[in-house]
């Protein structure tokens, strides 16, 4: 009997991702006014795009490093009025204006993150929601910048093809740095600082940088989306630009994909606009409803998300390993406040 | 070492192949004409069923099904040539939501094939859906969408038979002048339709002789107006000029009464003219003015659906309530439309956009004919008055049905 | 002078009426450890249940307290046995999710059955009370009073009776609670039942003063978090002096500047709270709990 030594199964994850990028690349080509592939329908899966990238984003803050940001929606916005502003005003081509205009987002929040990645937990999340109105009644007040309350008018391109390209190789080239970024360095500290940042402090990782920095990347990321959005959408206004279900989208995504990890805003994402196009458009008045229910149930029950159902391995997402440490810690802090 | 499991991956692929494949989305709904005709027309709406304009949405789909109803089984069905065509609308619910309207709006267009568009409700959503419209190339006919930026782009196939925002408050601001009223205080919502409508109403308060001593703005989704209220006060103005929504409304009478002030007269863009206001507010909406696009006591004709109060009497009989301007408008739209073809005697864009530029005709709705921009220059916007609990037509002063009371007694 | 006497007026009076959402706020965070999302929906169900007693039977929404309380003390009480429990030993981000989730399931809710339409109110106390150039509007001046009585109501209730001893004690140390006997589920679920009734008497108060309508409960939720921010956790007294600190840095805004004042007052009340949490993360008179 001859020992065979234990062979590497065949990594098909490639081949089945070529596959996918490829199909999906291919399907403006098959366009048609009829059936199937039409402008409407690409429409759809370029919002579908845009949203996934979004909460991949938002899972660089939320999920690798668990500072979970409820006002995540706004870089989206300054994102948007930032290339929209520098379009009309300053009369720059669409591409500078757009890098330009994520760089004003990823300048936000660097200087916001410094003041707030300071606090912890809860009061982070809800500082950032504070932050989120505070930019959208900004871009109200503001009026010799950004039209105020009227809005921003830019002029209408509608070339659906080119945008779905477009936000589809974003899509794919954010999702593949998240990849990366997960298995450097780098990405390790943030999970030691999401698992535990005093010791991943006192393990030489400077988390105040770390912190900032992916902070700052997620703020680009997403400002580069609202760019795209806005130009597509050719108006902006402060209650458009700035819309809280962006960020709660972008939560749902990720918590019902799996927190954490990279494929989980993916295919949270797509699971959430198949149930939203398919399912719900049938019991409309019920969507939002149903949405809070299937939630609760998520976070309750399934907290580790579709990704981490499917795992099998303990190399699988930490989220509950977090929880149980996060756990273990509660029930040994004596408990606070005193009502006088 | 891979020392992750392929399986998330294989699953992220189905679930985007299928979300693709699978995301056929909601098949539109539609009124089908049954009948001999010699073809269908088909047009499309995407209105708001759900979301914060279903109100206004389900009485823009009244107006319109009220008229497809009565040109498929009343009217013959619409003259194109020498042929009678039954129509056919396809609606979509858009959620209230600017990007689903959008989408819908060309999920019609390329989908659906529709031969012409009926615009759905609100400024924001209209300034969307037209934009896809024209892109497409596409005749839109709208009666909800009433901000000057619909018509500011120089687009070619975006037509508005109701009176535009910049003119919303010139007959209420004539008739006060005339009545005597000298100083105003403006204040209003920072979002679009509402900007459009306060620039306007300054460009008439100077052309009335007007003194605007303060102008004051809050943002959407106010809870408190008592700072602005109070500096009003002081002021001590002849006329108040208000709008927003139907909360500011409420909370603008409810304020005013809380802080004590009382200027002569009340003029509030959004609230007055619909019926909830006064069931609310009580004695507090007294003698508030609105403008108002349409009343059914105006004396407006046409040979179609008669007059005002009696196209007001058919829409009863078929909807089990009184119709609300949105619906009479919606319904005025949809008759511009069908007037339009039978002018052009085809259903080619072309025809029918000229049709529809020279379109000079008096409906039940008012008086219809169209700028170089597609505004509906030549109907002037009615105001009411809360009288007694009543909503009562005071403007424009020919067709009205009682007297504005000015200034406010107490 | 008076224009800054007459906004502190203002300020103070809309502030009692912010200090009456936070109560039930506080309360039941400083006791669950629970930041309730869902809390501005408590609120606005306690507003739609004051103006269907005030529209279908004539009541005056002052005299409503007495179906409020009770049926909001049950529904929370329901709420916490079924759903707030689960949270209650998990991280943070769980409870802050479940409630968000929950705060739409309400609003929605409310919004199938009452339709999206505004609604008012008006108390047999309105107008208001003329001092020279200045104003007290009267509606306002009740619902600070009642505030302040609720507030010493809910103080003598936790210092002298019984079960707000036990409230108490569950709130300083779980474990020596249970250990003398107290049974802490039930404690919880009487608390959150409190804090939802309490929610319901801030909604009541609300109905007269804002348009009613399903989705007004975020923004008091926000402004919940700012007060308890501001004044400390658990302190009772601290969410009236927060909430005055809040409507007085929104009013003065809003008096001073003029045209864009309101919304510039807003950007403020978030701007301040940003920045307590930042400068101060225990809060600007200290009682805020770390997060861990």
């Amino acid at each position: 009997m001859r020992w065979r030594p234990a062979t590497r199964r065949r990594n098909r994850v490639p081949a089945v991702l070529a596959v996918l990028v490829v199909a999906l690349a291919v399907l403006p080509l098959l366009r048609d006014s009829t059936g199937f592939v039409s402008d409407s329908r690409l429409f759809t899966m370029t919002q579908m795009f845009m949203a996934i990238t979004v909460a991949s984003s938002w899972n660089l803050t939320g999920g690798f490093t668990g500072y979970v940001d409820f006002g995540h929606a706004a870089w989206f916005g300054i994102g948007a009025y930032g290339t929209g502003v520098i379009m009309s005003k300053l009369s720059w081509p669409f591409v500078p204006a757009l890098l330009a205009g994520a760089a004003v987002a990823a300048v936000a929040a660097a200087l916001i993150g410094s003041a707030t990645l300071r606090l912890r937990g809860p009061y982070f999340s809800i500082a950032m929601l504070g932050t989120f109105v505070t930019m959208r009644e900004v871009a109200r007040v503001w009026r010799p910048l950004t039209g105020g309350g009227s809005g921003l008018t830019m002029p209408p391109i509608l070339d659906r093809p080119l945008f779905y390209y477009v936000t589809f190789a974003y899509l794919v080239v954010v999702v593949a740095f998240a990849f990366w970024l997960r298995r450097t360095r780098f990405g390790a500290s943030l999970v030691a600082i999401r698992e535990d940042e005093i010791g991943a402090e006192m393990r030489g990782v400077n988390t105040t940088v770390a912190k900032s920095a992916v902070f700052t990347v997620a703020g680009f990321i997403t400002g580069i989306v609202g760019g795209l959005w806005g130009y597509q959408n050719s108006y902006l206004s402060p209650g458009i630009a700035f819309v809280e279900a962006r960020t709660v989208d972008a939560v749902m995504m990720t918590i019902l994909g799996g927190l954490g990890t990279v494929a989980g805003p993916v295919i949270g994402g797509a699971v959430l606009f198949w149930l939203r196009d398919v399912v719900w458009a049938n019991f409309l008045d019920y969507h939002l409803l149903v949405q809070g229910v299937l939630l609760i149930i998520v976070v309750l029950y399934v907290p580790e998300g579709i990704v981490g159902k499917l795992r099998r391995r303990s190399g699988a997402v930490a989220i509950t390993r977090v929880w149980r440490r996060a756990d273990a810690r509660r029930r040994a802090e004596p408990h606070g406040a005193q009502p006088s | 070492m891979n020392i992750r499991s392929t399986r998330p991956y294989a699953i992220a692929a189905t679930a985007i192949l299928g979300g693709a494949a699978l995301a056929a989305g909601p098949a539109g709904a539609t009124t089908e004409p049954v009948g001999d005709f010699a073809g269908t027309v088909r047009v499309g709406a995407a209105l708001s069923e759900t979301g914060r304009y279903e109100r206004e949405g389900e009485d823009v789909r009244q107006g319109y099904d009220l008229w497809a109803e009565w040109v498929n089984d009343e009217y013959g069905g619409i003259r194109v040539g020498d042929d009678r065509y039954g129509v056919e609308i396809v609606y979509y619910d858009d959620e209230s939501d600017a990007d689903t309207v959008a989408n819908l709006t060309e999920r019609l267009i390329t989908e659906d094939e529709v031969d012409f568009l009926l615009g759905p409700y609100g400024s924001d959503l209209t300034m969307g859906s037209s934009a896809i419209a024209e892109q497409h190339d596409m005749i839109m006919v709208e009666g909800n969408g009433a901000s000057e930026d619909v018509f500011a782009r120089g687009f070619q196939n975006v037509f508005g038979v109701l009176t535009p925002a910049g003119n919303y408050t010139q007959s209420a601001l004539q008739a006060l002048a005339e009545a005597g009223a000298e100083t105003m205080v403006i204040a209003y919502e920072d979002t679009a339709f509402p900007t459009s409508v306060m620039e306007g109403a300054q460009r008439w308060a100077e052309e009335y002789g007007f003194e605007v001593l303060a102008i004051e703005t809050y943002p959407e989704g106010v809870t408190d107006v008592t700072a602005i209220f109070t500096t009003f006060r002081d002021l001590d103005p002849d006329v108040f000029v208000g709008g927003g929504h139907f909360n500011d409304a409420l909370l603008f009478m409810t304020t005013a009464d809380e802080l004590g002030f009382e200027p002569n007269a009340f003029v509030i863009t959004v609230g007055p003219s619909n019926p909830e206001f006064a069931d609310e507010l009580g004695e507090l909406a007294e003698g508030v003015i609105g403008p108002t696009q349409w009343e059914s006591v105006m004396t407006w004709e046409d040979e179609y659906f008669g007059t005002a109060s009696e196209y007001a009497a058919r829409y009863e009989e078929r909807w089990d309530e009184v119709p609300t301007y949105q619906a009479a408008e919606s319904t005025a739209t949809a008759l511009t439309l069908q007037l339009a073809i039978e002018a052009a005697g085809s259903l080619e864009t072309d025809a029918v956009r000229t049709a529809l530029q020279e379109l000079d005709v008096e409906t039940f709705y008012g008086p219809i004919s169209f700028d170089e921009t597609g505004k509906n220059a030549s109907k002037p916007m009615g105001f009411i008055q809360i009288q007694d609990g009543e909503i009562v037509t005071v403007g424009p002063a020919d067709v009205a049905e009682a007297e504005l009371i000015y200034p406010l007694g107490e | 002078m008076t224009e800054l006497l007459q906004a502190t007026i203002n300020g103070v009076a809309i502030g009692g009426f912010y200090g009456s959402v936070a109560l039930g706020f506080s309360l039941v965070w400083g006791v669950l450890g629970v930041i309730n999302l869902a809390h501005g929906e408590l609120v606005m169900v306690g507003a739609y249940l004051t103006w269907i007693m005030h529209r279908n039977h004539g009541w005056d929404p002052f005299a409503a307290v007495v179906v409020v309380v009770p049926v909001m003390f049950v529904v929370g009480y329901v709420l916490q046995r079924m759903l707030i429990n689960r949270v209650i030993d998990k991280p943070h981000l769980t409870a802050l999710l479940v409630t968000f989730a929950l705060s739409i399931i309400i609003s929605n809710v409310v919004k199938l059955r009452y339709a999206g339409t505004p609604r008012s109110v008006r108390a047999a106390w309105s107008g208001s009370w003329r001092h020279g150039d200045v104003t007290i509007p009267v509606t306002r001046f009740w619902v600070l009073v009642f505030t302040v009585v609720l507030m010493l109501a809910l103080w003598a209730f936790l210092r002298y009776s019984r079960l707000g001893a036990a409230i108490r004690a569950a709130s300083q140390n779980r474990e020596a609670a249970r250990i003398v006997g107290i049974d802490i589920g039930r404690v919880f679920a009487l608390t959150f039942g409190i804090g939802a009734a309490l929610a319901g008497i801030a909604g009541m108060l609300a109905s007269p003063l804002l348009p009613v309508f399903p989705t007004m409960g975020p923004p008091l939720t926000l402004r919940s978090f700012a007060i308890v921010a501001i004044a400390g956790l658990g302190r009772i007294h601290g969410a009236l002096l927060g909430g005055i600190v809040l409507g007085l840095v929104e009013q003065y805004v809003a008096t001073y500047v003029p045209e864009y004042g309101t919304t510039l007052g807003i950007i403020a009340s978030f701007a301040l709270l940003v920045t307590i949490l930042v400068l101060r993360p225990r809060g600007l008179f200290g009682g805020l709990r770390p997060a861990h």
